[in-house]
């Protein structure tokens, strides 16, 4: 249902606001709101330096393009294949917690960045140009059907034997362990579970742009939109990065387009705001699973002890 | 089981609700400021009032904007097609230096404000999105200074036009010129890893070679490089004749400064921006460490005064920034150069499509004097016509002076007033 | 043989510098697990704050740095009392903190280019270059890494000689522990706020001249680097900074010397071979790690 929901949004959104850089890129955004999804609702890790994958899709599809002359949907499996090994090769980070984590991430991403911009395989210094694979309605109807299979997948995690292990993991690694959970074999997957979802965006935001240069697929600010539209909406439920994304996005595209002097200011201030007085994003503010609203979880506190134990609806 | 199912309906109503007013709101302002009918000519563009290239894009907006101030005051442009003068109007957003977000507004400009043409931000970073764009969408484009190798290598493209700076590949030439001039055998290039700079660098080492020379050190730096202490002794271990820094504004700043804090001295240094930045690299640098350096000559150095569209130079100067003549930048008068571009379609332009207005400009290529020179397009929309001489930075009064000292073009020959001092004294 | 000499006296002299730089991020870090992305936004307006010290008052720019410490003082107390009780309660406050963070920096590279615009600004140089076994390293150079010994030395003190410091450093290993033997979280805490952000403002005048100028955008990787180095010189520890500082630099220049092409890339390797190979660090005894 809300899957439904999502798709006739994305669907009738030409008809609404035909900018279809606009609406590709939210859709892109989607994706990798979900990826940090998984990867931070599910298993507790803030992948700071996840702009890496997105920047290792990217490059992964436009070689592709350009030294084996692949089509469009190759470039999109060759993307995800790319951000795959690459989330193959940073896993012993996983080793890491909290802070760490996300800096160690960080520094990955970077280091990709100065690979990839320094060398010349990879048109780091005289910039990426690809031909045009897709119309761009062409390429926006695939970024819905791509937004619309991974929600899919989401769904399919949550309610799966996986989905419940991560879930024991992120809240006692110990005791899920103890409860015969492989930690280090579910963390993995769903890690390169989001390494893949932003190969796939990285293979549509290349084919959308087509000229680039290797500062803008890893640029951090990317990294940080896609943590800030996730957590807005609310991390651990479904809807709630979409929702965020949708939401954010739009008001990022409105602010911009109305030409305030201040933007930095504003965006800054909101994502303050929204750390201390929202943590558990918008989907908490709608009583949505996951996180509780702080005055229910004070109100439950007050009552009884038993709170904590209420068992997790469905839907949202 | 039938609350569960409620509650979701309610929850999606509501999420349905702020999903549409989302973009109800986005779509707000697209619908008001639609359409470019109703006797305007609309200009769209881009410029970034905040991060790492608002030091440039700010002053190239400025000049676009005394255009249309400009020639709205004089009336309109003539627009040949409808055999009679429009008033111009410009739709500009702000990019903050994000190309990412540059992409969306570029198509915004084109999708809902439906610009007559549209002109790129600054650099070659921001303008790749609309180099794609107008690709895609056959749509005019007049890119300022974004010189990419890889937006005019493509073959013939009639929809990107690129009015101020000849691609970075062709602008070193006079430098190598300069070189074996002053009989210069060991030179030392430092890039930074960029197109504009990789370019340059890679067509001297290229110049070189031809006549058998290699140069002593040539290494690249990332472009976010601001310590150069080793770097410098480096250099200096090699001996050079001549030291290229090919950097943006900040990379040449770090690099001067540090000759400076060092008290190194090499007998010729070039640099490309003090000469498009002359008060800011005054502020920063000092006029003592700039002095005897070397720097590409653009306007307002180059003082081109014969012109058969817009302004001459000084008329330029004197009305840009009455009173305040020294503060305007090369920045500004390629802001207003693109406009004139923009100008002169128009003027001859055979239809209003696209292709229409392209070949209005194709009717005066090579023919057209602007304040910046000959503009003149090859086949892939490149300029060619606009060649920079090199000029050198000699100590006048408190400050300094730019001389030239080696021209591009035969034409420019008559502009040289001096010759380059070399080795360069000591301070 | 010069060329390496060169690069080992800068690259040591430097490295004192970014020492000096790591120290405030390690309080806050090291006492509160606050992620301050915001520490080179710090560091910068110290810097802005040089300059203006300069162009409107003409003064040496070093005096920026006894000026900045009691103005950062107050900001740090205000910062802290409107945002990390917040935070300590929320379920993940690390996280939490890095995106609080984010947002600040934002807002201080957004004030930044509102007061100074966007362009790069400089400060007069200290004065002749010094000599040192016959070559010439700048003034502002030897100054920095001369002024960031005694900051080390008072970190030191301040942790190892004061009964707050030593409360300090009770909290910085196990704060569970210190809390139940009696310290006064609160009072650790705001103190090592305000003292972090102390020592983030005073190497501001510092980083203007090292990082050849700055603009509002030059905070960003300074805050990178500042975490490579506490991450490699331990949580907690001055010394471990300060040698932390000093490999960076030395990394730093001998890849200027020798491989040009790479100096981008030497913080961030640093970073994961560090964290992978030594998550506590060269110089820790122990952290948390997953």
């Amino acid at each position: 249902m809300p899957l439904a929901l999502v798709v006739a949004v994305l669907a009738s959104g030409p008809a609404l606001y035909n900018n279809l850089a606009f609406l590709t890129t939210l859709a892109i955004y989607i994706l990798l709101a979900q990826g940090v999804n998984v990867v931070y609702g599910f298993t507790g890790y803030l992948p700071f330096g996840y702009v890496g994958f997105f920047g290792a899709g990217i490059y992964g599809s436009s070689l592709a393009i350009t030294y084996w002359h692949v089509g469009g949907y190759a470039a999109i499996g060759l993307g995800a294949a790319t951000s795959i090994i690459a989330g193959l090769i940073l896993s012993p980070l996983l080793r890491l917690s909290g802070a760490y984590f996300a800096l160690a991430t960080l520094a990955a991403s970077q280091a990709l960045y100065f690979i990839v911009a320094n060398e010349s395989w990879t048109f780091g210094e005289s910039g990426m140009s690809l031909p045009l694979l897709f119309s761009p309605t062409a390429l926006y109807a695939i970024s819905v059907v791509a937004v619309a299979l991974t929600l899919i997948v989401i769904l399919l995690v949550r309610d799966s034997h996986f989905g419940l292990s991560l879930r024991a993991i992120r809240s006692d690694p110990v005791s899920a362990a103890m409860a015969g959970v492989n930690v280090v074999r579910t963390r993995t997957l769903a890690w390169l579970l989001s390494a893949a979802l932003a190969g796939v965006a990285g293979a549509l935001w290349a084919m959308m742009t087509s000229a680039f240069y290797a500062e803008t697929p890893f640029d951090l600010t990317i990294s940080v939109y896609a943590i800030v539209f996730a957590l807005f909406g609310g991390v651990r439920t479904v809807i709630g990065p979409v929702l965020g994304t949708i939401v954010l996005y739009s008001l990022y595209q409105y602010i911009g387009i109305s030409n305030p002097q201040y933007f930095e200011l504003i965006y800054g201030l909101l994502i303050v705001l929204l750390v201390l007085f929202l943590p558990g994003g918008l989907t908490s503010l709608v009583g949505g699973r996951g996180d509780r609203p702080a005055w229910w979880n004070w109100v439950l506190r007050r009552r009884s002890a038993h709170g904590d134990l209420t068992p997790e609806g469905r839907s949202s | 089981m039938r609350r569960v199912i409620f509650k979701t309906y309610r929850r999606l109503a509501l999420v349905g609700a702020l999903v549409a007013s989302g973009l109800a709101v986005a779509a707000l302002p697209g619908a008001a400021s639609a359409g470019a009918s109703g006797g305007v000519i609309t200009v769209g563009t881009l410029y970034a009032n905040t991060g790492s290239f608002a030091t440039s894009s700010m002053p190239e907006y400025a000049g676009l904007q005394f255009w249309v101030k400009q020639v709205n005051a004089a009336g309109g442009m003539y627009v040949a097609p409808l055999k009679k003068k429009e008033q111009v109007k410009l739709v500009s957003f702000n990019d903050q230096s994000d190309p990412a977000t540059a992409t969306t507004l570029y198509n915004q400009l084109l999708t809902q404000n439906k610009v007559n043409v549209f002109v790129a931000d600054f650099g070659s970073v921001l303008t790749a999105p609309a180099v794609t764009i107008a690709k895609d969408q056959k749509h005019l484009l007049f890119d300022i200074t974004g010189s990419g190798t890889s937006f005019f290598s493509s073959g013939p493209n009639p929809y990107v036009v690129l009015t101020s700076l000849p691609v970075s590949a062709v602008w070193p030439k006079p430098v190598v010129g300069l070189l074996s001039s002053l009989k210069i055998k060991r030179v030392a290039i430092l890039y930074c890893q960029n197109d504009f700079d990789q370019a340059q660098a890679a067509a001297i080492q290229g110049f070189l070679s031809k006549e058998g020379l290699k140069p002593v050190y040539f290494q690249g730096v990332p472009t976010t490089q601001s310590d150069y202490s080793t770097i410098v002794q480096a250099i200096k271990g090699t001996n050079p004749q001549a030291v290229l820094e090919f950097g943006y504004p900040n990379n040449d700043i770090a690099f001067l400064n540090q000759l400076k804090s060092t008290n190194t001295h090499f007998n010729f240094v070039l640099t490309p921006f003090p000469g498009q930045l002359p008060t800011l690299f005054q502020q920063d640098v000092g006029a003592k460490a700039l002095d005897w350096g070397y720097t590409y000559a653009v306007p307002p150095i180059l003082k081109i005064n014969q012109v058969n569209i817009g302004l001459g130079l000084n008329q330029f100067l004197a009305k840009f920034a009455p009173g305040k003549e020294s503060s305007v930048n090369f920045l500004n008068v390629a802001g207003y150069n693109a406009g004139l571009a923009i100008q002169a379609a128009f003027a001859h332009a055979t239809s209003m499509s696209q292709l229409g207005i392209r070949a209005g400009l194709t009717a005066v290529n090579g023919k057209l004097q602007t304040l910046e020179g000959t503009f003149a397009l090859n086949k892939a929309g490149a300029q060619v016509g606009e060649l920079l001489p090199v000029s050198q930075m000699v100590p006048a009064g408190s400050g300094f002076a730019y001389k030239i000292v080696y021209p591009a073009t035969p034409a420019q020959k008559a502009m040289v007033n001096a010759t380059a001092k070399y080795p360069a004294p000591k301070a | 043989m010069r060329l390496f000499e060169y690069a080992l006296i800068s690259g040591v002299l430097y490295g004192l510098f970014y020492g000096f730089i790591g120290v405030g991020l390690n309080l806050l870090f090291g006492v509160m697990r606050l992620v301050n992305l915001a520490h080179g936004d710090l560091v910068v307006w110290g810097g802005y704050l040089a300059y203006s010290l300069t162009t409107s008052a003409h003064v040496n720019p070093l005096w920026a740095i006894p000026i900045s410490i009691p103005l950062a003082l107050v900001a740090g107390f205000l910062l802290y009392v409107l945002t990390v009780p917040r935070l300590r309660r929320s379920p993940d406050t690390e996280t939490s903190s890095l995106i609080l963070f984010f947002g600040v920096s934002q807002v201080l590279e957004a004030l930044a280019t509102m007061k100074y615009g966007t362009n790069q600004v400089t400060l007069p140089e200290l004065g002749n270059p010094v000599t040192i076994f016959g070559q010439q390293y700048a003034a502002s150079l030897v100054a920095s890494a001369a002024l960031a010994v005694p900051a080390l030395a008072l970190f030191y003190l301040y942790l190892y000689r004061t009964r707050l410091g030593l409360a300090t450093r009770a909290v910085m290993a196990n704060e569970e522990e210190a809390t139940a033997s009696g310290v006064r979280i609160r009072l650790v805490a705001t103190s090592a706020f305000m003292i972090g952000l102390a020592f983030a403002a005073a190497a501001g005048p510092l980083a203007t001249f090292m990082l050849g100028g700055i603009n509002p955008t030059t905070g960003g990787g300074l805050t990178i680097t500042a975490f490579t180095i506490i991450i490699i010189g331990s949580l907690g520890n001055p010394a471990g900074t300060a040698a932390g500082g000093v490999l960076y630099g030395l990394a730093s220049s001998l890849t200027q010397a020798y491989a040009t092409a790479w100096t981008g890339m030497v913080p961030y390797a640093l970073l994961l071979v560090v964290v992978l190979v030594r998550p506590s660090g060269l110089f820790g005894r122990r952290v948390r790690v997953a």
